[in-house]
């Protein structure tokens, strides 16, 4: 942020120093100080101490130092489990941004109200609640009666009775699709519209001069969407990093063990579920850092891509 | 257990304002108790609760009742907040599986020396009695309970040359083949079972005389993979291959066993008693129930015994609470709660005519250990028989994990 400051000052006109701005800024600083500092800080003192079923009700934590930290970092179920969700994370995010450019581009090139029909078929996927998205692909992935079965059945691509559920890859896989599904819309629309920046000239200048589509894609296309590529996958790995509705609903809390735990799911289940909630505070601080330390990248390159252009 | 699972969400939001803004319990008037009930309660027999009030208030006159209704999903997550804010009822409804967990917190009041007090305590059921005691003190009055029994078409049974209710286990199996070769399309269950469902299949451990866990010496050990265990956990597999065309790894949940049978899809299907609600208009009239038999002949196999216990959380008004608990769980109470379907509270008040009845005579109960629900939470024991069912482990190798498993969160502190 520093440096983003010292380049665009000399611009301005030098100005008196004055208290001003921070007043302006004061009551914005308090909220958030207020709202968001004081859960963390209690957030973060609960988490170096033993604070479970017992503690809650003499409404008094038990200080145990690192204890909680030393106890989830020698757990070999958070170490698979981070893991675990960072492939997950890695192939979500991945699907979603690959799939949603694709589509982006094709909706360039199609008619108008093919264009139309197919946004308007995104935007109703946006509007779905998470919860009822959840329940459809639950109905239509059914073991007795789901209609996926049904017809995959009939066209001897599965067995009869095949159940999408019955291993951690396979059941993580569904999630995988209910996710993918859900997050394309706001891909597909933030690229079709940076699409919009591309200038027409440079890609007619670029054909003229024999540039194949891929060509034309890597050195015209792609340079112009990449800051948005950037924001776009830094959410995405934000979101899908700490999912939690998706797999904790479609796997269902009853088939929810160590072999299929996601972070957002694995912090619920020791914290509160088990009610554990220093362990539940450490582990949520631990993912904190992670996706902090994930996007540390992401915003240096975004700063980065803003004062080069 | 789910139920905790879902009301903990609640909690999330509740407690950092709770815990924060609560500076004290706030004070309790000593002219007014509250209870928290099951809904159960409200649509199954609000007669006797208010008898329960009217008797409550003649001891207490100038006292009011004032009688909130639960759901089982949410109330231990509102439970949990009330704790932090110190404003808990003075009489909770609690299910038996979940008491040993609040017991062993000291969440709630020890009613040792006001025993005599309630009526039947020298009879109460075995099992239900055990899941409101700990360390040898009386935190839990038991309130009813519920216990599994087989659910059958009688017309399917019939038409499949069946007579009568099979007295083994042995039978039951050879019964089930008769049906699925009268009725076998593909989807059709003779004895639908959830591969996952673990009430189910932990009845055929205690039936050959295995457990889940024991303590010896203050440490728990999983018995899982005892002989008998596996005895049991075998005859369960061998039982769901020849019977159950359910998935081996869904739970009794998605889909429900009822709904499962409603459809036309099963000869019969294990659980509570009070599955007769929902089989389908079609089949009320062909539907009955027996208990489901042992391996050993003429014998009932032990059934989970559900229930419900009511306690008096800590910083409650306890004589007052102890009272309307009296009062609630008296024998004329009791008898009404008989009357509308529940299995009493007393071996002295039960009825064996009643095949509900019967089975609570046999019946097993989880390991009374205060992370016994972390297990469940864990679905250690689900995940171990869809191993099982699927093959993937052998039955030795999935019950030493889920052993394992088992001792790691019971002993964790």
């Amino acid at each position: 942020m520093g440096a983003a400051e010292r380049t665009s000052l000399p611009s301005r006109r030098r100005r008196r120093p004055t208290l001003a701005p921070y007043g302006l800024i004061l009551p914005v600083a308090a909220a958030i100080g207020l709202l968001l500092g004081y859960p963390i800080y209690k957030l973060v003192r609960i988490s170096f101490e033993r604070y479970g079923l017992f503690e809650l009700i003499r409404h008094r934590g038990h200080w145990i130092g690192l204890d909680n930290y030393r106890s989830v970092l020698g757990d070999h179920v958070f170490w698979d489990t981070v893991v675990r969700t960072i492939v997950f994370t890695v192939a979500n995010v991945g699907l979603t941004i690959v799939l949603g450019t694709l589509i982006a581009l094709l909706l360039v090139r199609i008619s108008a109200w093919v264009r139309v029909t197919l946004l308007t078929g995104l935007v109703l996927v946006w509007a779905m609640p998470v919860v009822v998205a959840v329940q459809v692909f639950y109905w239509m992935t059914n073991f007795e009666n789901g209609v996926l079965n049904y017809l995959l059945a009939r066209m001897h691509v599965v067995g009869e009775g095949h159940d999408w559920y019955a291993t951690p890859l396979s059941s993580l896989g569904m999630v995988t699709l209910l996710i993918v599904w859900g997050a394309l819309p706001f891909v597909v629309v933030s690229v079709y519209a940076g699409l919009a920046q591309v200038p027409h000239e440079l890609v007619e200048a670029a054909q003229i001069d024999g540039a194949g589509p891929l060509r034309i894609f890597r050195d015209v296309t792609f340079p112009v969407l990449k800051p948005i590529l950037l924001i776009l996958t830094s959410l995405s790995i934000i979101w899908d990093f700490g999912v939690f509705a998706q797999p904790y609903l479609l796997i269902g809390s009853s088939h929810l063990d160590a072999t299929n735990y996601l972070m957002g799911v694995y912090v619920f289940i020791k914290g509160y579920a088990d009610h554990d909630f220093g362990r539940g505070a450490a582990i949520s601080l631990l993912m904190l850092l992670m996706v902090a330390a994930m996007s540390v990248v992401y915003v240096r390159q975004m700063i980065k891509a803003s004062s080069v252009r | 257990m789910k139920a905790r699972i879902i009301g903990a969400a609640l909690l999330v939001a509740v407690l950092a304002v709770a815990a924060s803004t609560a500076t004290g319990a706030t004070k309790r008037s000593a002219a007014s108790v509250t209870v928290w009930l099951q809904v159960d309660a409200q649509s199954g027999w609000p007669g006797v609760v208010a008898a329960a009030n009217a008797a409550f208030q003649k001891q207490h006159p100038g006292v009011t009742v004032n009688v909130q209704y639960q759901n089982w999903g949410t109330h231990l997550g509102k439970f949990d907040a009330t704790l932090a804010g110190g404003n808990s009822p003075d009489v909770i409804e609690m299910g038996n599986t979940e008491m040993t967990k609040y017991m062993a917190a000291g969440a709630f009041q020890d009613l040792s020396s006001l025993k005599s007090q309630f009526d039947n305590s020298g009879t109460w059921l075995a099992g239900l009695a055990a899941s409101g005691r700990y360390n040898g003190k009386l935190y839990g009055v038991p309130y009813y309970a519920g216990s599994r029994v087989v659910t059958y078409r009688t017309d399917q049974y019939r038409q499949a040359g069946i007579k009568g209710a099979p007295t083994s286990l042995a039978q039951f199996t050879t019964d089930a083949a008769k049906l699925a070769k009268k009725f076998g399309k593909s989807g059709y269950s003779p004895v639908y079972i959830a591969g996952t469902d673990w009430y189910v299949a932990m009845g055929f451990v205690y039936d050959f005389g295995g457990k889940i866990a024991t303590q010896i010496s203050g440490k728990w050990k999983g018995m899982l993979s005892s002989p008998k265990s596996i005895a049991g956990l075998t005859a369960y597999k061998n039982f769901f291959l020849a019977a159950s065309k359910a998935s081996k790894t869904t739970d009794e949940n998605r889909p429900t066993p009822y709904s499962v049978y409603a459809d036309g899809n099963a000869g019969s299907i294990v659980g509570p008693g009070w599955f007769t609600c929902c089989v389908g208009d079609a089949y009320k009239t062909s539907t009955a129930q027996f208990v489901m038999p042992s391996h050993t002949s003429g014998q009932a196999m032990p059934g989970f015994l559900g229930g419900s216990d009511l306690a008096v959380p800590v910083g409650a008004n306890k004589q007052l609470g102890a009272d309307w608990i009296a009062a609630f769980t008296s024998t004329s109470s009791e008898k009404a709660l008989q009357a509308a379907g529940n299995i009493p509270n007393a071996t002295n008040l039960l009825n064996t005519a009643k095949v509900g009845e019967r089975a609570a005579l046999r019946s097993w109960f989880v390991p009374a250990a205060k992370n016994w629900v972390n297990v469940e939470n864990g679905n250690i024991l689900r995940t171990m028989l869809s191993q099982i069912l699927t093959g993937k482990l052998s039955v030795k190798q999935a019950a030493a994990t889920a052993d394992s498993n088992i001792e790691y969160t019971l002993n964790a502190s």
